[in-house]
């Protein structure tokens, strides 16, 4: 009986306060996290963090204050398009929430097996998928209808495909090669969504992004030495017009950079926490670190606006840590709690 | 009372049998019957709390709900059935050790034991030894040790029990026991098979546990045959086959599967001398796991380890109140797995146990240990126990002891990240008991003091790989209470057991209490019986657990507290002789509460099991 007494008040809250909302001005806000910095973290639990763009409010769990649900394990990425956000987790399912209320709006639950990130070109969403992560022949990438949330079709690709960039109608899959370990870029046309073309380049493709020159560029990590077949990891360069490499800058051995962001012209990447940085004109790679982040485990990188973003994954148990720096000084501006075991940054 | 019941119904048993084979010195009698004798005569000092086969009967679902229901002991279980590990007075998973018939059976690969592989069909009694024991014991015996035992005893009888039981999410039990002795030669086999959907509603949502179905068989067969006046020779044997899906979380659904194969058999030859009586035993163990990330593919990872054991102990008088225990120990392992090749590990150990009673009222035992272990040094191993009976009623006990936990298989040599170079963890500790005995009532409390070293941890390391290594360092202080009272009004009988622990364990870097301890921890049993009916309510507390380091309190950083009451009822039905039939009735989670025991992992609703028991 309470709850009902309850209900019954809570609605007529809302009543008020909606008609009240009939008076307000066109430019009212879109929602809660409008404007402002996403953290991800894997988790467990995983969770979403935001942060205002002024720095001063931050809230952690995001989806679950709204939701009041948990996000999976474990939260690989988010992708953005238009006015939402998925939330991609290695289980399976994709989450569609509204970008600026995190509000639940369905899910894509079939079709997916070890998804890993998302991209959207020609009005489709387009997933990259292990499969079994132990079986390196079932790789796929799911083509998504944005209105119904099903997989429409899939693409099969190479072993490991992970990070997915498009380019106008065409997307580019990094093959990081799941539980082992590949050396492709994936070139798939939306229009027809075949596979049209893969490019080589060092072992483990990872990080993506497009320069001001037009260029594409790929790092890859290499083979670390404890696998007692070290490869080199190099920044690769690709003209997106010939889907050719155009150029490899390749690191020294016991170098194997695995973050990468673009600002201003200056391509960042790491060595541990430390943080290097070469022009688009670089020939050679730099081991000379601008400086140090304050990250015990650096796990994320990102930049906008003269700011450069570090997630902290800490010790993969505690909650992690948002870094911000200045991009000129390099000093560290503030720093915020991030969900646990933080990998991912994106600006809303 | 309970236990000071089961002492007189094991001397009463070693009695008939002894009378039959060589002197009736009472030293003997626990030698005939258990395999594991100096648990009793060499942990004087220490709190030993033993758990009978009428409740072990009664429980055979779930080894873990058997113990969080009436020790001191928590549980972290990744959902029902799942893989559970215990924290024995705050420490972790590893640093527990589970002994069968006198011999570790700890995990080679994680220094664990899973107690959803373990059925206890068929074990005699399982005894809860609190404080360091890793001299009697080695690695692992930090917080406590669960001893599960066999008796075989040589009294004349042939008795089966059958067991069929049903409840909800389909769970279908069946066990066999069957007993038969005579003066030469005895036997005893248990069978049991469990299959469960255990697929129950997650409260307050429109989900259920999917993924989370398991079965499991397991046979325990023991012999014994008394060869001569003077020696007797006994078989142990235990099988565990398992078949577990491992559901997800709430948030997440798994197709993951986990299949688990466990054999231990041990052949033990006692001589019973004058002065000295004197045992060897030769074990092999084998521990096999399989793991498919998704059930649906044949693709799976594993791990295996074959332990072979030489072990002779001897039993001397050396003077008629001081007795020496020598025992002098071979184990070698060898393990096979996806992510290591085949190492191997060669371990040699020597133990004296001394124990010296000037007199009724006191009992002193002083046991030293040294191991020498292929790849690492393991520290000299001592502990220390006293016994005080203070008055007929009042009796204090004191032991102190250090204890180590070795470096697992997995620790050493998984590819990438084993680490060559650790060493065992070491433990300092100290533990003062209480015990109060007056007519029906004991109360027994004890405090405790826990220092550990060189924790192992697996850390990200700059190579970007995890490593384990020797880093962290804890203490654990707390205090524990249990209470037993028995009363009978004419044909009425009641009972009452209960347990408190309070419980510290700290980082003694961060200051911060572990994650997964709780600070509180209770537990009631009620008991009533009249004429052919019993029936008993069990009410557990379990307080807030942090899960992450920083000790938040919040749905991202901490497990609520829960409460939790069972509920059961027995009736015999038919009563002869020689034959008896019992029908049971018992309801778990009675007021179907919502509760989580690991995070995101919800547990059962409000769930029902029905039971019939011959007996003939």
């Amino acid at each position: 009986m309470k709850k009902i007494i309850l209900s019954i008040f809570a609605m007529s809250l809302l009543i008020v306060s909606c008609s009240s909302d009939d008076d307000a001005t066109p430019s009212e806000p879109l929602g809660a996290y409008e404007d402002g910095i996403i953290v991800s973290g894997e988790g467990g639990p995983s969770s979403i963090s935001f942060i205002s763009e002024d720095l001063m409010t931050s809230e952690n769990q995001i989806y679950f204050n709204v939701n009041n649900e948990a996000t999976g394990v474990y939260l690989q990425s988010l992708g953005f398009n238009d006015d939402k956000a998925y939330i991609v987790v290695d289980a399976g399912t994709i989450t569609v929430v509204n970008r600026y209320t995190f509000e639940k709006l369905g899910t894509i639950s079939t079709g997916l097996t070890t998804p890993r990130y998302i991209a959207f070109a020609n009005g489709k969403g387009y997933i990259t998928n292990w499969g079994d992560p132990y079986d390196e022949t079932d790789d796929f990438v799911a083509v998504v209808d944005l209105t119904a949330n099903t997989v429409i079709s899939t693409i099969p690709v190479g072993n490991g495909p992970e990070q997915i960039l498009a380019e106008d109608n065409v997307v580019y899959v990094s093959h990081k090669g799941a539980y082992t370990t590949n050396n492709i870029v994936s070139v798939i046309n939306t229009s027809s969504d075949v596979l049209t073309t893969t490019i080589t380049v060092n072992d483990n493709p990872d990080e993506m992004l497009v320069d001001d020159n037009g260029d594409l560029v790929v790092l890859s990590s290499g083979k670390p030495a404890w696998t007692g077949d070290e490869t080199k990891a190099a920044i690769t360069k690709i003209d997106m017009d010939t889907n050719t490499v155009s150029t490899t800058l390749e690191f020294s051995d016991g170098e194997h950079p695995e973050l990468m962001t673009y600002l201003n012209g200056h391509l960042y990447y790491n060595l541990g926490s430390s943080i290097l940085s070469i022009t688009d004109d670089a020939t050679a790679v730099t081991s000379i670190p601008l400086f140090t982040t304050a990250a015990t485990t650096l796990y994320g990188m990102a930049a906008k606006d003269d700011r450069l973003y570090f997630a902290d994954a800490v010790d993969y148990t505690s909650a992690g840590q948002l870094f911000i720096y200045d991009d000129t000084s390099y000093s560290l501006i503030n720093s915020f709690n991030a969900p646990v075991v933080a990998s991912k940054i994106y600006f809303n | 009372m309970r236990y000071r019941l089961l002492l007189f119904f094991v001397l009463l048993i070693g009695n008939l049998a002894q009378a039959q084979i060589v002197t009736d010195s009472v030293q003997h009698l626990d030698e005939v019957v258990l395999s594991d004798a100096k648990l009793k005569r060499y942990s004087k000092g220490y709190k030993l709390s033993i758990l009978k086969d009428s409740l072990l009967q009664k429980n055979k679902a779930s080894f873990t709900d058997l113990l969080r229901f009436n020790t001191n002991i928590y549980f972290k279980e990744n959902g029902f059935g799942m893989v559970s590990s215990p924290s024995f007075r705050g420490t972790n998973a590893s640093q527990t050790a589970v002994i069968w018939n006198g011999i570790s059976i700890n995990s080679q690969l994680t220094g664990q034991t899973d107690f959803n592989t373990i059925n206890t069909t068929n074990f005699n009694s399982i005894a809860i030894r609190s404080g360091g024991g890793s001299v009697q014991y080695g690695s692992g015996a930090i917080g406590g040790s669960i001893h599960l035992n066999n008796t075989l005893s040589f009294k004349q009888h042939f008795d089966h029990t059958a067991t069929l039981s049903y409840g909800s999410y389909e769970t279908k039990n069946i066990s066999y026991l069957s007993s038969y002795s005579n003066e030469k030669f005895s036997v005893n086999v248990g069978l049991n098979y469990i299959d469960s959907e255990n697929d129950y509603k997650y409260l307050n949502t429109d989900q259920s546990n999917e993924n989370g179905a398991f079965q499991n068989g397991s046979i325990n067969a023991n012999l014994g045959y008394v060869l001569s006046s003077k020696d007797v020779l006994k078989l142990y044997h235990q099988t565990f086959i398992g078949d577990r899906e491992f559901s997800g979380t709430v948030s997440s659904p798994s197709l993951a599967k986990y299949e688990d194969q466990n054999f231990r058999t041990m052949l033990e030859w006692s001589r019973f001398g004058t002065a000295i009586d004197s045992k060897l035993k030769i074990a092999h163990l084998q521990e096999h796991f399989k793991y498919f990330g998704n059930k649906n593919t044949d693709n799976f990872t594993f791990g295996k380890v074959n332990t072979y054991l030489v072990n002779y102990t001897a039993d001397i008088d050396l003077l008629t109140d001081l007795k020496l225990n020598p025992i002098v120990s071979y184990n070698y392992y060898e393990g096979s797995g996806s992510s290591f090749n085949n190492p191997n590990r060669k371990e040699f150990s020597t133990t004296a146990l001394l124990l010296y009673n000037p007199n009724e009222k006191w009992h002193y035992g002083l046991n030293i240990r040294q191991d020498v272990t292929s790849g690492f040094e393991s520290p000299l191993l001592f502990s220390f126990d006293v016994a005080y009976n203070v008055s007929n009623f009042y009796q204090l006990k004191l032991n102190g002891s250090k204890n180590y936990r070795v470096p697992t298989f997995n620790d050493l040599y998984w590819q990438p990240g084993g680490n060559l170079s650790l060493v065992p963890e070491t433990s300092y500790q100290l533990d003062l008991g209480q015990e109060f005995t007056y007519k029906n009532t004991s109360l027994k409390v004890n405090t405790f003091y826990i220092k550990t070293s060189d924790l192992i941890q697996w850390t990200p390391n700059d190579s970007g790989f995890w490593s384990p290594e020797n880093i962290a360092e804890t203490q654990n202080y707390g205090a524990e209470a249990t209470i037993e009272i028995t009363h009978k009004i004419k044909a009425h009988q009641f009972s009452l057991q209960g347990n408190y622990a309070y419980t510290v364990s700290e980082d003694l870097e961060t200051d911060a209490q572990l994650i997964y301890v709780p600070y509180h921890k209770a537990n009631i049993n009620l008991a009533y019986a009249y004429k052919r009916m019993s029936m008993f309510i069990q009410h557990l507390y379990t307080g807030e657990v942090y899960t992450t380091p920083e000790n938040l309190s919040g749905r991202f950083y901490s497990v609520e507290a829960y409460q939790l009451t069972n509920f059961g009822i027995d009736f015999k039905l038919f009563q002869a002789k020689k034959q008896q039939i019992d029908l049971g009735l018992k309801v778990n989670n009675l007021f179907n509460t919502v509760y989580e025991n690991v995070a995101f992992r919800p547990m059962p609703d409000r769930n029902f099991n029905f039971q019939i028991q011959y007996k003939f």
